[in-house]
């Protein structure tokens, strides 16, 4: 053979290349396409967002399941970008996921959806009497209580979720700056802080999340509810404009902003918990994620002195309640292994030890083990007592949320307005349900 | 053996292949641009005038989508919002760019050193910077704050204020996408002819003169192509507003890719936010053409 005979394009080399790739990308994209659900031993791929919250349950609890025969895949994403990745990896039954723990606000949307396992008929026992009622109830689509959205009105409700971790807003505090103990109502955290900031122990009386959307609802909704206020009646109306719910608004964005950071508008998480931890505020609204870091010298300046307490009222001391809550796509690979999992992780035995390292957990005998791994725990049952309520179960609650949280930073901004907020945010958001054919 | 192989040959011959072969060679290629974009294409515009309930299609709504974008009240701020910042930001940019080309354009020692690093901040992720200068704009611990502290000031407000948030959101862009038409014009500028420049020092013409009915005219094209390349660029900017302020604060940065994205995936409207998504595309599209036009108009004359 020559060497020009060698290099020379010839038809047949190029149709058997031709055919060599097309071969080739066929074997490749069979690869790609997604494989159906088998069992792979023990395997479970969980999709979290970040949050201090589930701290306690990565670093004792995980390498527990390990023992217990799970293998543990734990995948993490910013919290504002997983709501709208995991309901795409849902609806497109993807597979890139066994177990969601969800923030509970978004069950109501996967539920709708009906991309979600019916845990119940997995064996899951809803109504088992040592789950926390309130945080169970949110693992319900449609809800077992309260108003339905159209369209699952008559609907059974089916457990779609579980609750994974209990979380819930409780009060930190100063305890040098309140001295006598949690500040029971509004206007003595703002005087005693000032007392405070006063005598050059703080620099702030309170601290909160201002950022539009989520963060500065999250943070007004104690407020809103120690007031007093109430979201939806149970034709969907929107009432948070109602005295009770203006006087909130109004206390939020005149006296709490005048009492936090001038930055404050542009606060969030990150931003509160340096501000309680670092020793500059002299008390906050939040949920278990910063609250855990409270005794630890290395993640706070003010250890020893931060302690817990139910939320201040005006009518009432109600918390908002926001759980990390488990459910399993129906596209998961590894779904008998996340069910299985989900029994082992909600038995009163791992609930204790998720107590024990410092979690609040999701069934009332862990809150009552001799020693619970952080001293929030029975505030947080004290809480729970005191009342917690969840938001309202509707699937466009994110819609909601961003419509009154763009209103509610815009009367922040200007430190007052915050009822006429309330007004153009209630027109709004009537008018959005009303499109999606709420009423 | 041989006469084997012929007549296999011509019976191949004899099938068509010949004919059919750049066809089949050009198939896999074909492929790849119905599948990743004429069928999305296809699959958006479709989308666009069906009405999404819990992220599945309910209903055929026609052209109803699109009509509705006009009486949005969120859609028409963050349309407005981002026709200022598209027309600030790549303003200034050009006016920058420009200057700094022509500056660069001299031979001095350091010359090649200082234009790689005028082109830096370009080849860094947009949401590397985004997250940069919301350590530089934060007023709890940023920066600004730190230095207007360490002169006796206070907090600098920056990403809580509405007008100093655009601004902010304006000066990273800047900072981030100047280097680009500096790029674009400093290769136009290197490209020009000497001998008008030449001629025109002999007759004693002055650096204004020069510029203004020499560099100016001449790089009337160049200019206009890169103010065209970021123009349609800065409509699509995403990244950095999603780091650094998330459209607020209210939703005095929320541009209307920020809008579109929640609406699609946050709320789950994929057929509105696809109406939205082909409604900024045709007005980009009719900026592009614009521009074009005005482009063989400046030629001609």
């Amino acid at each position: 053979m020559t060497h020009s005979s060698r290099s020379r394009l010839t038809r047949r080399s190029v149709i058997k290349g031709g055919l060599g790739l097309a071969l080739a990308t066929t074997a490749l994209a069979t690869l790609g396409l997604p494989m159906p659900a088998r069992a792979a031993g023990k395997k479970v791929i969980i999709g979290a967002f970040a949050d201090g919250g589930l701290t306690p349950f990565k670093q004792k609890i995980v390498p527990q399941a390990k023992e217990a025969g799970f293998d543990i895949e734990f995948l993490e994403d910013e919290y504002g970008v997983t709501l709208e990745k995991w309901f795409a990896d849902a609806q497109s039954g993807a597979g890139q996921y066994d177990l969601y723990l969800l923030d509970d606000p978004w069950v109501p949307q996967f539920g709708a959806a009906n991309v979600l396992e019916d845990l119940g008929a997995g064996g899951i026992d809803g109504a088992d009497k040592d789950w926390i009622g309130p945080m169970m109830d949110m693992g319900y689509w449609p809800p077992q209580k309260g108003p339905r959205v159209k369209g699952f009105e008559d609907a059974k409700p089916t457990l779609i979720c579980v609750p994974f971790v209990g979380d819930l807003q409780t009060l930190t505090y100063r305890n040098d700056v309140f001295t006598g103990g949690a500040p029971k109502t509004w206007d003595e955290v703002i005087a005693k802080g000032k007392e405070g900031v006063a005598a050059g122990k703080i620099k702030y009386p309170v601290v909160f999340r201002g950022v539009s959307g989520n963060p500065i609802v999250t943070s007004w909704y104690p407020v809103f509810l120690s007031f007093g206020g109430a979201f939806f009646d149970d034709k969907w109306n929107p009432i948070f404009n109602s005295a009770e719910g203006k006087a909130s608004a109004d206390f939020f964005v005149g006296t709490m902003k005048q009492n936090a950071p001038s930055g404050v508008v542009e606060f969030d998480s990150d931003q509160e918990g340096a501000a309680i931890l670092g020793g500059d505020a002299g008390a906050i609204i939040q949920y278990s994620g910063n609250a855990l870091k409270a005794d630890d010298p290395a993640q706070t300046k003010v250890a020893g002195k931060l302690d817990f307490g139910v939320v201040p009222k005006q009518q009432s001391a109600i918390a908002q309640m926001g759980i990390f809550i488990a459910g399993v796509p129906k596209s998961a690979p590894n779904k008998a292994n996340a069910i299985e999992f989900l029994k082992w992780y909600t038995s009163a035995e791992t609930q204790a030890k998720l107590s024990e390292a410092g979690s609040i957990p999701v069934k009332r005998s862990a809150f009552g083990i001799a020693k619970p791994g952080n001293r929030l725990i029975p505030v947080a049952l004290q809480q729970l007592d005191a009342g917690a309520l969840p938001r309202p179960r509707t699937p466009d609650w994110a819609k909601v949320e961003e419509l009154l949280g763009i209103e509610l930073n815009k009367a922040l901004q200007a430190g007052s307005g915050g009822g006429v907020a309330l007004d153009t945010a209630a027109k709004q958001v009537k008018d959005y349900l009303t499109t999606a054919g709420y009423y | 053996m041989q006469i084997g192989t012929q007549a296999r040959k011509y019976r191949l011959q004899g099938a068509g292949l010949d004919l059919a072969l750049p066809y089949l060679m050009l198939a896999p290629g074909l492929m790849i641009v119905l599948g990743v974009l004429v069928y999305p294409l296809w699959d958006g515009l479709r989308a666009s005038t069906r009405a999404y309930r819990y992220g599945s299609p309910i209903s055929d709504v026609g052209l109803q989508n699109y009509v509705h974008l006009w009486s949005d009240a969120q859609f028409l701020n963050a349309l407005w919002v981002t026709v200022k910042f598209v027309a600030l930001s790549v303003s200034l940019e050009a006016v920058l760019g420009f200057a700094l080309a022509l500056f660069c354009l001299r031979e001095f020692r350091g010359i090649r050193l200082l234009r790689t690093v005028l082109i830096i901040p370009m080849v860094i992720t947009p949401v590397v910077v985004a997250i940069v200068f919301r350590l530089i704009y934060a007023s709890d611990a940023g920066m600004l704050t730190a230095l207007s502290e360490a002169m006796g000031g206070g907090a600098v407000q920056i990403l809580g204020n509405r007008l100093n948030a655009f601004i902010g959101l304006v000066v990273l862009d800047v900072w981030e996408w100047t280097p680009l038409m500096f790029l674009i014009l400093l290769a136009g500028l290197q490209s020009l002819p000497h001998e008008p420049f030449e001629a025109a020092r002999v007759d004693g013409a002055g650096a204004w003169r020069v510029f203004a009915d020499l560099t100016f005219p001449m790089m009337r094209p160049v200019l206009a192509v890169a103010i065209v390349l970021r123009t349609i660029d800065a409509f699509g900017t995403f990244d950095q507003v999603f780091v650094l302020t998330r459209g607020g604060p209210g939703e005095a940065t929320r541009l209307v890719s920020i809008y579109g994205y929640d609406t699609a995936f946050k709320f789950q409207q994929t057929g509105y936010a696809a109406a939205l998504f082909v409604t900024i595309g045709l007005v980009v599209l009719a900026l592009a053409f614009s521009a074009i036009r005005l482009l063989r108009r400046i030629d001609a004359s």
